[in-house]
């Protein structure tokens, strides 16, 4: 049976999956090691922070403006059966608010920067301005991972909450489109629905969704083989290993959510 | 350099503009929960909640004062609500008020309404308790309107037993008519009676419009109405309020073409006059035939009340108002 | 000239494998101060290992570098930037930080080595001064995407240079530059040595290269010095091993 060699393949997959999931937990370690140290990058990670937030936004915009939109117009028929529009804008804002909000941007973001994060890394350590930057006395992790890791878990809330307004405006739009509703009507009925229960949580975990982001974005591209093909596998690795990282995090948040704010 | 300015001026406005809509957001959510407002407690008991929930909008005279913050059984048929209310509605809310359980809309949520007591009592203070109200629930009302129906038919069995044996004993009745107490008790009597055909010929019409336009309306209330037994029991209902009518209608007539027979009859009757008897029925069947109207009016009051049938009231009102009006 | 200094950077017994791949296998090496050595050796032959052990970016399984008369291995990170700051290392493929200009990538290293350069107030003065010594000042404002490979390896040199070094290590100066661009950057190779009078270790393969800025050639080989000597008695030794690099 241990001679199979598609049993033994299997086993090295797994193998080398958990292998990868403990050196990413070495480097989290190493990350909250050296974000203590000085000093801090600050200029870079102003620099980041623009880049990854700012240069994001049309983006996530865009995407948020149409999921708003696309929720809004497909459920309306189902509701309208029930003569219940008035209750769109709660079922809206609230399932924008706590659950597509935060992982539809989450994934547009992880798609963009961990890829982004990824490649860059990736070539600067396959060219090596990684060696070249410590030669010169700058640590590298703490100018690039932290600066770059830091920045992506901060932004992304800034984001989603950005982003959760878009769609929920793009939701108004259809309303007030096919329902006729006011502005002033519609957001008063979506802050009628929303709880803290809604908000809060939904806002912590983009931090760590925006933290899982940044950090396998730069594990990839920290540690990327050498050659131009291990800079693409870098950055491809990063968004598969980030989005599935996303999700596994959103059920824990889902879960921990559960239990304190009783839903 | 000026490049990174830009930059920064750029990062600036985007963190803030998420930071102040976040802001707005909490506040706004908290401003619901009565958060950053004065509050102060009051509470009132009740036997049944009907599914209120933590939470729930409180509203006084349909504004939103505050919300339900606990619910908790204080034995085994009555139910403590404590609700938190802001404190700057304190100086409207009187001792006297009524805290009743409603819904917001037919599928809404459960709220409490307080009503407004009648009289100028002092100011509620906190940790008060209120009076409750229970609303009287539809089935209950119809089964008030069953009892009455069955007691009207009654009624219309008895009269007409009277009108016959009137209509039999032409000669005993010749003797009342010269009678001018009686008489014109019997005057009397035949106008109410004709006030109340009137009275339950217009009930009954509006009773008909009613159930014409629930069946007719795709709401809710209507498809409730057209599946369950309430409907059945209203259709019933109606049936026999229909006899009732057409019983006191005869009754009516009979008793008119007597009086018009004993108008022209030639021979006096003197002998009815003695029949104390016969005059202490009718008399009776006079003041069982008001409660009969009364009560039929209380049964239209009720209706007139029930959340299902209020809509049309209210429209017919305003449709009177307006005929008034112009 | 050099007989009786201590050697600036010496090499005793250097090991390194990686697995079971044995790179370096008790190298040594003196480089005395003014000295411009090269060492030759096939790609893979772990040229590039050794010079990477040499500014602490690897550590060598065992064996001592001295550096300046301070042992690398033995020094903290602190300690070891210091020494950073005397020794230029001008990579392979340039290195050059593409996400800034010329102008940031040259004052990077002056960030964290402002200790050597507290009296300077004006970094751009001292970017001017080395962006000259390379002949690219018209260039300060590009990104290094905007320049060509040879323009790349200057500026990349000038970098070095910024931080006024003692010993410059070149990784393969020359590799991927055509033989016309490859001639300019040994002539501005000389040109520094003795404008900035530095010490240089320089990793080749180009036997053009070696002739033209070498004075001594040390042929790195099965992991060990193989051969030391000039260009002419290596040109002529009879070892095939040798041969094969002089074709």
């Amino acid at each position: 049976m241990f001679r199979n060699p598609g049993f033994m393949l299997k086993l090295n997959l797994i193998r080398s999956f958990f292998i990868e999931i403990g050196e990413l937990s070495y480097f989290a370690r190493r990350f909250f090691k050296e974000i203590f140290k000085k000093p801090f990058e600050f200029n870079e990670f102003l620099k980041q922070c623009f880049q990854v937030g700012n240069r994001s936004f049309l983006l996530v915009g865009v995407t948020a403006f149409i999921i708003g939109l696309v929720i809004t117009l497909q459920t309306r028929p189902t509701l309208e059966e029930f003569g219940a529009e008035s209750w769109m804008p709660s079922m809206v804002s609230i399932s924008i608010i706590r659950e597509v909000g935060p992982v539809i941007i989450a994934l547009t973001f992880a798609g963009r920067i961990a890829s982004g994060i990824g490649a860059e890394l990736g070539s600067m350590r396959v060219t090596e301005q990684i060696d070249a930057m410590e030669v010169s006395g700058t640590n590298p992790f703490n100018f690039l991972v932290v600066t770059r890791v830091l920045a992506a878990t901060l932004m992304l809330p800034v984001l989603v909450i950005l982003g959760d307004a878009i769609a929920l405006y793009g939701s108004y739009v259809v309303e007030n489109l096919k329902g006729d509703v006011s502005f002033q009507l519609y957001f008063n009925k979506v802050f009628n629905a929303l709880e803290f229960g809604d908000i809060i949580p939904a806002t912590i975990k983009t931090f760590f969704f925006g933290f899982a982001i940044g950090l396998v974005g730069c594990f990839k591209g920290y540690y990327c083989e050498k050659g131009t093909v291990g800079v693409g596998k870098a950055a491809n690795s990063a968004v598969v290993f980030s989005s599935m990282l996303l999700f596994i995090i959103d059920f824990i948040a889902v879960f921990i959510t559960d239990i304190f704010f009783e839903i | 350099m000026k490049k990174t300015h830009n930059q920064k001026l750029k990062l600036g406005v985007f963190v803030v503009i998420g930071l102040i809509l976040f802001v707005v957001a909490v506040y706004l959510i908290g401003n619901r929960q009565n958060m950053f407002v004065k509050t102060f407690n009051i509470s009132a008991n009740f036997n049944n909640v009907n599914g209120l929930m933590q939470g729930n909008n409180v509203r006084y005279s349909g504004i939103n004062i505050g919300t339900v913050k606990t619910i908790s059984m204080i034995n085994d048929s009555t139910i403590n609500v404590d609700m938190v209310i802001e404190e700057k509605m304190v100086q409207h809310i009187k001792k006297d008020a009524i805290a009743t359980i409603g819904t917001d809309g037919l599928v809404g949520n459960m709220i409490v309404n307080i009503i407004p007591g009648k009289g100028d009592s002092e100011m509620i203070a906190p940790g008060d308790v209120i009076q409750s109200y229970t609303k009287i629930g539809t089935d209950e009302m119809l089964n008030t309107l069953n009892v009455t129906n069955e007691n009207a038919a009654l009624l219309t069995a008895k009269l007409l037993n009277i009108a016959d044996a009137m209509a039999d004993s032409k000669g005993t009745f010749g003797m009342l008519i010269n009678d001018t107490v009686v008489s014109s008790n019997l005057k009397q009597t035949v106008n109410q009676l004709r006030i109340m055909s009137i009275e339950a010929n217009k009930s009954m019409k509006s009773l008909n419009t009613i159930i014409n336009t629930i069946n007719f309306q795709e709401s809710v209330a209507g498809v409730l109405l057209n599946d369950s037994i309430e409907a059945q029991k209203i259709r019933v209902l109606l049936t026999n309020l229909e006899a009732t009518t057409a019983g006191v209608n005869s009754v009516i007539s009979n008793l008119n073409e007597t009086i018009e027979d004993y108008k022209n009859s030639k021979g006096a009757v003197n002998y009815l006059f003695n029949d104390e008897e016969f005059v202490k029925n009718l008399e009776q069947s006079l003041i069982n035939i008001n409660e009969g109207t009364n009560k039929f009016n209380q049964n239209m009051e009720a209706l007139k009340h029930s959340f299902l049938t209020r809509r049309y009231f209210r429209k017919l009102e305003k449709q009177q108002k307006k005929k008034a009006k112009s | 000239m050099h007989n009786i200094q201590a050697p600036i950077l010496e090499i005793k017994d250097l090991k390194k494998s990686f697995g079971a791949n044995h790179v370096l296998n008790g190298f040594n090496l003196e480089l005395f101060e003014g000295e411009n050595v090269v060492i030759m050796g096939r790609s893979g032959s772990g040229k590039s290992v050794m010079i990477k052990c040499l500014v602490g970016l690897m550590e060598p399984d065992s064996g001592s570098i001295r550096v300046m008369g301070k042992e690398i291995s033995t020094l903290n990170p602190e300690d070891l930037n210091t020494l950073r700051t005397d020794i230029g290392f001008l990579f392979q493929g340039s290195a050059l930080y593409d996400s800034m200009t010329v102008r940031e990538n040259l004052e990077f290293p002056l960030r964290r080595h402002k200790q050597k350069f507290a009296q300077i107030k004006d970094p751009t003065e001292l970017v001017l001064e080395v962006l000259e010594s390379v002949g690219l000042v018209h260039a300060i404002d590009l990104m290094p995407a905007e320049l060509s490979g040879g323009m790349q390896r200057r500026v990349a040199l000038a970098r070095t240079l910024i931080l006024k070094p003692k010993i410059i290590l070149y990784d393969e100066p020359t590799s991927g530059l055509d033989p016309i661009t490859s001639k300019e950057i040994i002539e501005l190779m000389r040109r520094v040595q003795r404008q900035y009078k530095t010490s240089s270790l320089i990793i080749t393969h180009d036997v053009d290269c070696a002739r033209v800025v070498s004075e001594r050639i040390i042929l790195l080989i099965d992991g060990i010095n193989y051969l030391e000597g000039n260009y002419e008695t290596l040109k002529n030794s009879d070892d095939e091993k040798v041969k094969a690099f002089f074709k």
